[in-house]
């Protein structure tokens, strides 16, 4: 199952400057730790210490809101999963 | 009622049929709080005093630094170590001597929240930072007051509109803080957000158009392209799920 990751800017530093990339995976979980495989310093960025998604890193699925438990969430071929860094300057 | 001299100030979006003088006169009656007088605050306010906004209560605990006039717009040279709502204050009342401002030297915490907000009609996010942000997204939700959230960093911003008891709230997706760090920001984007924000807050207001609500718009200057997620509001969400109603 191909799976299109389209990255926030401030984690294409760790792919070379790829606005997106093709993954395989059932849930955005598998999807992301396929992603790492492919550009491990991106790890930690989109994963905490626990193993858990960042707390400062949103993840939309088509689109959309993928919580509550995000990386559980099934995907199928053809979907879009997007990661948004969060902003706070004012 | 509006004023013959009010009636000729703002005839051009009395021209707007979904304003009209009704409308002007809901904006007229309205008192909003803007949280932070700095990069988004700045057109925030003045855009909000230009179009008659009767009362804005902005609040920066700040003083105007050197560093912050490439994007601060309510400031300038001379107000160098001037507090920041005071300075916004003698430029708001330029623009607009009708307009009351109440400039509150405070910077906000979860002690004086709920004094700040009381008797507002909503608040306005031209905040720096998140924990910030989250004190003022949970005072929205407790009060059942809109919310209206802007951020932004470098070339980059995003806004969202929060209607309490309706639609998805910051902290349903926000649930971190980012590293401290000093932003790298140009005053084009705050002027692109804070307007974006100015406009949602004059549209609900006059009770007009469609709210940025359960939308989160992402707008990226860089490659100017404005994009929008759908978001839904989180079960889990401290502020105003499940979770918040349990504590």
């Amino acid at each position: 199952m191909a799976i299109q990751i389209n990255l926030h800017k401030t984690h294409r530093q760790y792919t070379g400057g790829k606005e997106s990339v093709e993954v395989e995976g059932k849930t955005i979980g598998e999807c992301l730790k396929n992603l790492i495989r492919k550009y491990p310093p991106l790890g930690k960025e989109v994963f905490g210490k626990n193993g858990k998604l960042s707390g400062i890193v949103e993840v939309y699925l088509n689109g959309a809101t993928a919580y509550p438990d995000e990386l559980a969430k099934p995907v199928k071929d053809g979907d879009t999963i997007q990661l948004v860094y969060f902003l706070a300057g004012g | 009622m509006l004023t013959a001299d009010e009636g000729q100030r703002y005839d051009r979006q009395i021209l707007i049929k979904e304003i009209g003088e009704e409308g002007q006169e809901k904006l007229k009656r309205a008192k909003v709080l803007v949280a932070g007088a700095g990069g988004l605050g700045s057109p925030i306010s003045l855009y909000l005093a230009a179009a008659g906004v009767g009362t804005i209560r902005l609040v920066d605990g700040d003083t105007v630094d050197l560093s912050n006039l490439n994007r601060q717009i309510l400031h300038g040279d001379r107000d160098i170590g001037r507090v920041k709502v005071h300075s916004a204050k003698d430029k708001l009342a330029l623009l607009n001597a009708a307009v009351k401002i109440e400039a509150l030297q405070v910077t906000i915490n979860e002690d004086n929240i709920n004094r700040l907000v009381e008797g507002c009609d909503l608040i306005v996010d031209a905040m720096d930072n998140l924990p910030t942000r989250y004190i003022l997204n949970k005072a929205a939700i407790e009060k059942g007051i809109p919310f209206f959230h802007g951020a932004v960093r470098g070339l980059e911003g995003r806004a969202m509109t929060i209607i309490p008891g309706k639609t998805p709230c910051l902290r349903c997706m926000y649930h971190g803080d980012v590293p401290k760090e000093k932003f790298p920001v140009i005053g084009v984007t705050p002027a692109v957000i804070g307007s974006i924000q100015a406009t949602e807050v004059i549209k609900y207001l006059v009770g007009m158009g469609d709210l940025l609500t359960g939308r989160l718009l992402i707008y990226d200057g860089m490659s100017m392209e404005f994009r929008e997620f759908k978001v839904s509001k989180n079960p889990q969400c401290e502020h105003c799920g499940e979770k918040s109603k349990r504590n």
